[in-house]
This record gives C-alpha cells, structure tokens and sequence, in this order.
C-alpha cells in the first residue's frame, strides 16, 4: 500500500541510485571548482559579491572561494566544511582536501557503477588510509634536536606554502618574515600576537617585519610625539561625559548661574576623572572611547600622550603586548596593571602617521606591514601570509615534515598499491582505486601549469618504483626533479590532515542513500 | 556584462569544463580593455577631456585618468580592476593615471594574441614579471638625478604633468608654485618625506585661474562673524584656537530653567550676560584679539549677545573651524587649542602680523599672514571662472604637488613624450632575442605593447602614429636615446631641450603596476558569483 503524505508539502526525499548521484555530482562539481587553484601554478578565481557594492575579491585560497559559495547540495556541503576545518585546524592545504576527496569520489562512482556495495567501497578505503598514513609516517623528516636544520625545514615549508600564492615572485623575503614572526611565539599556536597591518602603496617587498606593535591612531594635538620608558594604561571608558545613566533624568534650576554651576561641577568631574588616571604613574593613556577635547587638553598639559579611539582589537593586542590590563576605572592605583614599553613614536608608512611601540614586555609580539598595488593584492597577500604563519606554527609544535611536490602522493599510492596486491576480496578494488585518487593530485598540479600529465606522472610512477627515492614534479622546470634538492617541503601534520578528512569526508558521503529536503520555512507575507 | 551573466555556473549539476575558463578569460580581457580605450584619448597634452554627467546630475569635466574611472561606475570584476588600479597609482605617484591604464590595456590586447596561440597563462604571467625588472633597470639606467636645489627641473617636471590639463595654459604660473609649496613643508629632518596634508588648497569661485597664488599663512573660506560690527582686520594679532563656546551654558545632563515669576527672568538674564561678560573679560585679559572656534554640534559656538559683546572688546571672530582641520591649524599658528576657558594662557595664543578678510568676487576670505615661528605648511588659493574648472584646476595642481612629493622622494628624472616607452620597447625587444624559449617571445610581446604610449601620444596630437613611432623607432636605434614626440612642433626632437620632463617614480610605478595588475587579471580563470 503506497503511503501518502508522510513529509510536507514542499519536502521531497531522493532514496537510493539518485540520492547517491546527486551527492556525487554535487561534490564533484565543488572539487572541480576549486581544482584550478591547487599548485604553484594554479589560477585565481574572482568573488564576485552580489551583496551591496558588488565587491570584488581575487583569491587562491581554497577555503576563501569555497567559504564564500551559495550551495544547496548537501554533498557538496560536507565538502565546504571539510575545507573550513582544514582551514582552522591546520591553515593550508584547504584546496588539496577537496580535491582529494572529490578524486575519492570519482573514483567510487565507477566502484559503485561496477555493483560494488558502498560499504565495501567504505572498508577498502579505511585500510587504504591507514596503509598511507603509516607510509608517510616511515618517511618523514624530523629535525627537531638540530635548530638549525629545524630552521631551514621552516623557511623551504613556508616557501612551499607561499609559491602558490600572490607572494610567490617575493617567497624568500616572505618565507624569512613568517618564520621570525613564529620563532618569536615561541611555541605558542597563538597568532593574535602576530599583527598583520595593510597599507596601500609600494610593492610587496617594501612589506617588513617590526618587532614591536603598530596602532593605526594618531597622537593627539599638543602632546608629545615620542616617549621613552612609557607607562601605559590601556583603557576603555567614556571620556567625554559620566552620564547618568537614568533615562529622562534631568536637573530643574530656577537660575543661569547654576546651570553654569553645574556645567562647572560636570568639568571639574571629568578633571577628577582625569587626574585620577594621571595619579597612576603613567605618561601614555590609550581609550577605546573617544576622547574629548576637554580631557585631551589636560592630558597635554600633564605631557602625557593620549591615543583615543583604539578599536576593541587594537587595546585588546596592545594590552597583551604591553603587559597590560584594560582598566574602566580609576579609584585604586595599585590594583591596576600597566603596561610598559620602551619606546613610543610617530612613524610614517607611506602616506600615513602611525604610533610605534618598540621594546615590549611580551617579546613575543611583532607586526608584519604589508605594502602592495591595491587592496585586491592586500587582501589577498594578508590571506597568503596568514595560510604561511598557521602552517609555521603548527609544525613548531610537531615538527615532522615531509618532501612535496607530488612526492608524499607517490609515496602513499606505491603503498597502497601493494597493498590492494595482498588483499583478497572486492576490497582490494577498492584499495587500488584509492591510489588512483592520490595520483590524481600530482596529476592536477602538472596540468595547472600546464604540462604533460599523462607522461610526468607516469615519469614520477617509475622513478618511485626504486626504494628511497625524493622525486617529484618540479612545476617551474616542468620535470620530475629531487624534491629534497629543490628544496620543496610540506608539513606532515597538513598532509595527515588532507588524507585523514579528505577519506572521512568521501565516506560519509558514500553511506549516503537518501536525501530529504525539509520544507523551506515559509515566509509571513506581509503584504 | 552579458557574457558574465550567462557564465554565472549553477553549482548543483554543471560540470565545468575548461572551454569556459578560455572564454572567462577572454572576457575579462576585453572589458579591461574597454575600459583603457574609454580612457586612451585623454592622454598627453593633446588629450582630449571627458565630460561626465553623475547619478546626482552633476557634471565634471576632467582631463584625469583616476578621475573618469572613478566615476565610470564600472560593473564587471575584470574592468573593476583596471579603475583600482588607476588608484593605486594616483596615491603611489599622483600623476600618470592615465598612461598606466592605456599600458595595461596594451598589454592585455598582447596576452590575448598570446594566449590565442597557445601559450599557458602562468608562463605569460612570469614573462612578464621578468620584462618588468628589466623594464625598471633600464628606466632607472636613463634617469638623470636631480637636486632639490635644482628648481628649474622641478618646475619642468611640474609643467609636464600640467601641459595635458585644462589648464596648461596656465603652468607657467602652476608649476612653480606647487614646487614652491612642496619644498616649503620638508621636514629637513626627514628630507625623504613629504606629507601632501600639510598642503592645504582652498577653492574660491571667481576670478580666473591666473589669480591662484599662495599665501604665506592660512587661507579660512570663512566669513568673519561680524553681525554685531565686530573688526574685521587685526593687526599684530593673538590668535587663539578654542574648542569650547561663548554662549550660555549647557550641561550634559538634560536641563531646564524654571521660571515663575518675571522678576526671575530679569535676573536669569542678566545673569547670562555677566556669564558671557565673564568669559570675555577672561579671553580679552590675556591680549587675545582674533578667536578660532571650532564647530559644535552640541551647542551654537557664538550667541548674538557673546557676539556684540566681543565686537566691544574688539576681538575678531571666526567660527566653524572643523575639527579634523584643528591640527593643520595650530601647526601653522604654532599654537595649542585651548578647550576650557580655565585654561586660557597667553602661552597657548598663536601670533601673526596680519589677520584680514579679504573679498574676493561675491565671497569672502580670511587671511592670516605674518606668523610668528609658522610651522612646516602651506596653503594654495585656486581660483576659477566656474565651478568645473575651478575643480579641475585643484585636480591639476593636486597632481603637480605629486609629481614634485615623487621627486623629492625619490630624485631622478626621466624624459618624457614617449621617449622611455620606445627606448624600453627597443632594449628589451634586444633583451627578448636572446631568452630562450616561451620566455622570449612573451617578453618581446611586452616591448611591443609599450608602444602604445608614442602611438597614443601622436594620434591623440593628430600626426600619423605609423609615421612617427617608426621615426622614434629609427632615432632611438642611432643612439638618440632620449629623441620624443614634440607635440606641440608635430616632430620628434631632442625631449630633454624641450624640457618635458618627469620624474622616474611615475613611469617605474606605472609601468610595475600595470603588470601587476595584468598578471592578476591573466591568472583569473572563473568567475564566482558569492554572498
């Protein structure tokens, strides 16, 4: 007996064949999508916003194109977001895991069109990864004890990074300013200390490191320009009035010399206030509120410099770089923090006056200045640093690192291949098709750059047939060359991450025979 | 925009095949290049001028690169790209908005033949990249320093950059002053650097462009308030700059005056007047004649009554004084603003030798002269017939002032009239033949391409471009490696005798700019529609 109407209206439900297909080609399509940007010569793709302003982003970064996509494919969702954890919990390699996956999956469709059930399908790839992930683990390279190796390893993982993006033309520069701004983390993944400014003009490599803190504010009117030494009080509180806070309070006076009085009594508050924030010792005041220019004024006279307006991110760094606590009030000295630092100044950077704080308690902070043509290139190349800098500081932590290139893809598709060898069964299909999916990485990469795939990657197959070896696709030679004299390195803790949620992704994918579409939430018409 | 929108791919079923990532490519570079040609002729001194008629219905008419793209309202990503770039050069250099999109706009008609005939993107992209070194190599090879001293160059550069304007007739007088009115703000501490801010233009309808001058002091587009007969001239004046009002008091907390019998409101007045009286007295006590009041949203600077009585004491009053211009004002008064009248210190008063209002036409300004210890800045007075040249004339000089800031950072001169073009086209055409491979035959495509500027320049100038750039061609072959366009004799001569002339830092940024943003727009293979 067919039953009727057991799902809304506008519900609908696919079951079995269909509902895998539509995943299928749903993810496919975002793998396709995305595919173009993989490798050192990948190409950028432009965001066109439909929103107000119609802005305009040119990016290369995985994660931001498919961030930033409408999708009403479920499949192709999961696809999204396997990119997006990617992204946090590693920062690069958010477009090799959708293409990994979307490979996977392509690869799966022909297992399935060949009557092999999904489950099946599911445990072969589960060995399959396992037997990869074990592959890389023999491999990798940990310099950890050798610091100065350790160093190197960085640089060649950050410049492995960077060649694929917008600084790819200024890589060493960058690669150097990623990895002192890591080193001065000291271990900690924390990259808030790490200040990223953008200012427009100049050329990507005017870009520098500063080891010390940059407010985008200006020094109010009066007040010195330089201070040594400086006492900091990282503020936020109102310094125009103390309202009260009561809604439609108001004062009845029968006399204008009272409401003088009371303009008076409302100073000379505002004079307390600021009096009391000078008791603490300090000669620089930074407030998140506006400052008026009743208390600016006194703050000149005092020589004490006041920067107001800080944004909420602004004094919140400048609070952990300094040392300080934010304060919203005044009455004890002695229980509030204050920051310290050894030089205030006014700087220039391009057109622009800057305030600089050098010699900070926390000697972990630093600021990256960015320079570049426009704020497309800004954007884009503060996105680029951003993917270098998580990479960094991950590795810090786990310090493995593997060649690249196409080389840890060789590597795991040998493995698995011998593998599918040994096993028995309709598994071993499934094995063998992993290793296809692999391969179909360095074979992306080649054809971005536009190469002979087919030939390279057969190329690279037999130089991996011999134990040992460290071959892979140099893109700018356009040969199969030594990964490891090239200087083309990665980090396991990336590449670990794409095989493990790039197979966890096509699984969940594949156990998939039925897709609902819940009813859409009406709207009221108001008409 | 038709091609964008039919390519707008439907995420769920469409398979995207590479035959759209060619045709995504192709339409980018044509309305790119759409957009340089809107633009081509209105470069050089021949140029001819846009008249752009806005949303609001107001109409400009302007000579300036950066200036019609910014009002172009572009829509396409590709076309977007080529206006930001005109930008970031009018605030890397100032000048040459025009000539780094028409260099974009040849290079991509180039990448377009190249990438016809087969040649992968990335590869045309480092090519380029490459020239483009070359490029700025050979640029600074011909350069010829220059000396902040020398200031006949840099009214030449000046005029340069003026010639192609509305107001060329007129550079004789323009380009020294903007020469002067940079080289008068140089820190000479920091000799590198100069802050445009500290330049300050004042527009004033009236006249005609020949009667702009410069003032050694501060120019106020401002009325002296003197509807109670204040002086409207002081001599030797006390200038204070106040941020707090002469008018009855007002407290932040809502307030009211209660009144209930008329004796009280007798007495509420008097008060009011000894309150003013009293704020006064306090101001006149410390020799202050003239007072810049800043504006105040919350209360009215000035009451008639504060007015009359500050007309007694014979003080000058100005009002509304902006907020963000406080600093440029106390900088060049070297004074400080004084916020509460407590705080009212002879030491804190500006001195000058002459405040004046002027008339000037139907409107009226104020001028400070004679200031005592001024500091490092200057203000320009431009005036004009009519309101579109009046604004275009500022445009002008804004970008003469650039083209001295570029000099003065960074002090080498180049020819101009096309002479750098066609030698750069010449020395890397010699360059691309011994490059192997693809490498070379981009970069020779890269030398072609700058040619655009003497064939623009000529045709814009009415001579036959063919004929000219081959002669250029030939000249600069024979070693004359600064022979340019003569626009104005209709010949190539000696572009250095005729003094055109402009700084090193317009052609290295136009030049790095322009494939910067062309190696963006070749690397772009889609479009995505997004949030």
């Amino acid at each position: 007996m067919p039953i009727d109407r057991i799902f809304k209206d506008d519900a609908n439900e696919e079951k079995g064949e269909r509902a895998r297909m539509a995943s299928f080609v749903g993810a496919m399509a975002i793998s396709d999508l995305v595919k173009s940007t993989l490798g050192p010569k990948g190409m950028d793709k432009i965001l066109q916003s439909t929103g107000r302003g119609h802005s305009v982003t040119v990016t290369n970064d995985g994660a931001t194109i498919l961030k930033s996509l409408h999708i009403d494919n479920p499949a192709a969702k999961v696809l999204v977001d396997i990119s997006k954890v990617q992204d946090d919990e590693v920062g690069d390699g958010t477009t090799s895991v959708v293409v990994l996956a979307g490979e996977l999956l392509r690869e799966a469709e022909k297992l399935v069109a060949s009557k092999i059930h999904p489950m099946t399908i599911i445990a072969g790839y589960r060995m399959a990864a396992e037997c990869a992930r074990n592959a890389l683990l023999k491999r990798v390279i940990d310099n950890k004890d050798n610091a100065e190796k350790f160093r190197q390893d960085l640089l060649k993982i950050a410049m492995t990074t960077l060649c694929s993006k917008i600084l790819s033309q200024d890589k060493e520069h960058f690669a150097e300013m990623a990895v002192d701004a890591v080193f001065r983390l000291k271990g900690s993944t924390n990259l808030e200390a790490i200040q990223i400014i953008k200012k427009p003009g100049g050329s990507l490599k005017d870009s520098f490191l500063d080891e010390g803190f940059i407010l985008d504010k200006k020094i109010g009117i009066g007040q010195p320009k330089r201070i040594e030494n400086a006492k900091i009080l990282v503020a936020n509180t109102a310094m125009d009035t103390d309202k009260v806070k009561i809604y439609g309070a108001r004062v009845r006076v029968d006399s204008m010399t009272k409401v003088a009085e009371i303009e008076g009594a409302e100073k000379e508050k505002m004079k307390d206030k600021v009096k009391k924030i000078i008791a603490h010792g300090i000669n620089c005041f930074v407030n998140r509120q506006l400052i008026y220019n009743f208390p600016e004024e006194l703050f000149a006279d005092a020589g004490i410099l006041a920067i107001e307006h800080a944004d909420f991110e602004g004094i919140e760094r400048l609070g952990l770089v300094t040392g300080g606590e934010i304060a919203s009030t005044f009455d004890n000295p002695e229980s509030v923090k204050l920051g310290h630092c050894k030089l205030i100044e006014e700087i220039m950077i391009g057109e622009d006056k800057l305030i600089h704080f050098s010699g900070c308690e926390m000697g972990q902070a630093c600021s990256i200045v960015l320079r570049g043509a426009s704020h497309h290139v800004l954007d884009e190349a503060e996105r680029s640093l951003h993917d270098a800098l998580c990479v960094l500081s991950q590795t810090v932590n786990d310090s493995r690192v593997l060649l690249g290139g196409g080389w840890p893809e060789m590597v795991m598709a040998k493995e698995v291949d011998e593998l599918a060898r040994k096993t028995a069964g309709k598994k071993s299909h499934a094995i063998e098709a992993f290793s296809r999916a692999l391969v179909a990485i360095p074979t992306t990469i080649a054809d971005n750059a536009g190469l002979d795939s087919a030939e390279l990657v057969a190329q690279l197959r037999a130089e991996h047939h011999a134990e040992g070896c460290n071959a892979g696709i140099d893109v700018i030679s356009g040969s199969v060359g030594d990964m490891e004299e090239r200087g083309i390195y990665e980090a396991f803790k990336v590449k670990q991450a794409v095989l493990l949620s790039a197979t966890e992704a096509s699984e969940m994918i594949l156990r998939v025979d039925e897709i609902i579409t819940c009813a859409p939430r009406r709207r009221e018409d108001r008409m | 925009m038709a091609a964008v929108a039919a390519s707008r791919p439907s995420k769920a079923e469409s398979f995207v095949d590479n035959k759209r990532r060619e045709d995504i490519r192709l339409a980018n570079i044509n309305s790119a290049r759409a957009v340089a040609d809107a633009v081509r002729t209105s470069l050089g001194p021949k140029g001819m001028d846009k008249m752009i008629s806005t949303a609001s219905g107001e109409v400009i008419i302007t000579n300036d690169g950066a200036t019609i793209l910014n009002k172009m309202e572009v829509l396409q990503p590709a076309a977007k790209m080529l206006v930001e770039l005109s930008k970031s050069q009018d605030s890397a250099a100032g000048d040459g908005t025009t000539t780094v999109v028409v260099i974009a706009g040849a290079l991509l008609k180039e990448c377009q033949t190249l990438l016809m005939s087969g040649i992968h993107p990335t590869v045309i992209s480092d090519a380029l990249h490459k020239a483009c070194g070359k490029a700025i190599d050979i640029l600074t090879a011909m350069a010829v320093p220059v000396e902040l001293t020398d200031r006949d160059s840099l009214v030449k550069s000046a005029s340069t950059s003026l010639n192609s304007k509305v107001v060329s007739q007129y550079s004789t007088l323009l380009a020294p002053l903007a020469v002067d009115a940079v080289l008068s703000v140089i820190d000479p501490e920091k000799p590198e650097i100069v802050d445009l801010r500290d330049i300050k233009i004042v527009k004033k309808l009236g006249g005609t462009v020949d009667d702009t001058h410069t003032v050694k002091g501060l120019v106020f587009d401002k009325k002296v308030s003197h509807a109670a007969g204040g002086p409207t001239r002081m001599e030797n004046a006390k200038i204070a700059v106040i941020q707090f009002q002469i008018s009855p008091p007002k407290t932040d907390i809502e307030q009211s005056i209660v009144v209930s019998d008329y004796t009280q409101m007798d007495r509420i007045l008097k008060e009011e007047r000894n309150y003013i009286l009293g704020m006064i007295k306090k101001i006149k006590a410390t020799g202050c004649n003239v007072l810049l009041i800043q504006k105040s949203i919350l209360r009215d600077a000035v009451t008639d009554l504060s007015l009359h009585y500050l007309a007694k004491a014979k003080i000058m009053v100005i009002k509304d004084v902006e907020r963000d211009e406080i600093e440029f004002v106390t900088k060049t008064l070297n004074c400080l603003p004084i916020a509460n009248i407590e705080h009212f210190r002879a030491e804190k008063l500006g001195h000058a030798d002459l405040v004046e209002e002027a008339s000037l036409g139907d409107g009226k300004i104020l001028k400070i002269t004679g200031i005592k210890d001024m500091g490092r800045t200057t203000s320009v007075l431009v005036r004009g017939s009519n309101q579109l040249v009046l604004d275009e004339a500022e445009r002008s000089l804004h970008d003469a002032l650039c083209v001295v800031r570029c000099l003065v950072s960074k002090r080498f001169l180049i020819a101009g009239g096309g002479a750098p073009e066609i030698e750069l086209s010449r020395q890397l055409g010699a360059w691309a033949k011994v490059l192997h491979g693809m490498e070379g035959y981009c970069v020779k495509s890269f030398a072609e391409a700058l040619e655009v500027i003497p064939y623009t320049l000529a045709e814009n100038a009415g001579l036959n471009p063919i004929a000219i750039v081959t002669e250029l061609r030939n000249k600069h072959a024979q070693g004359e490696i600064n022979a340019g366009i003569n626009v104005r004799k209709g010949q190539i001569t000696n572009i250095l005798e005729e003094n055109v002339v402009q700084p090193l830092l317009v052609s290295t940024s136009a030049i790095t700019l322009a494939t910067e943003c062309v190696r963006m727009i070749l690397k772009i293979d889609d479009i995505v529609t997004v949030r």
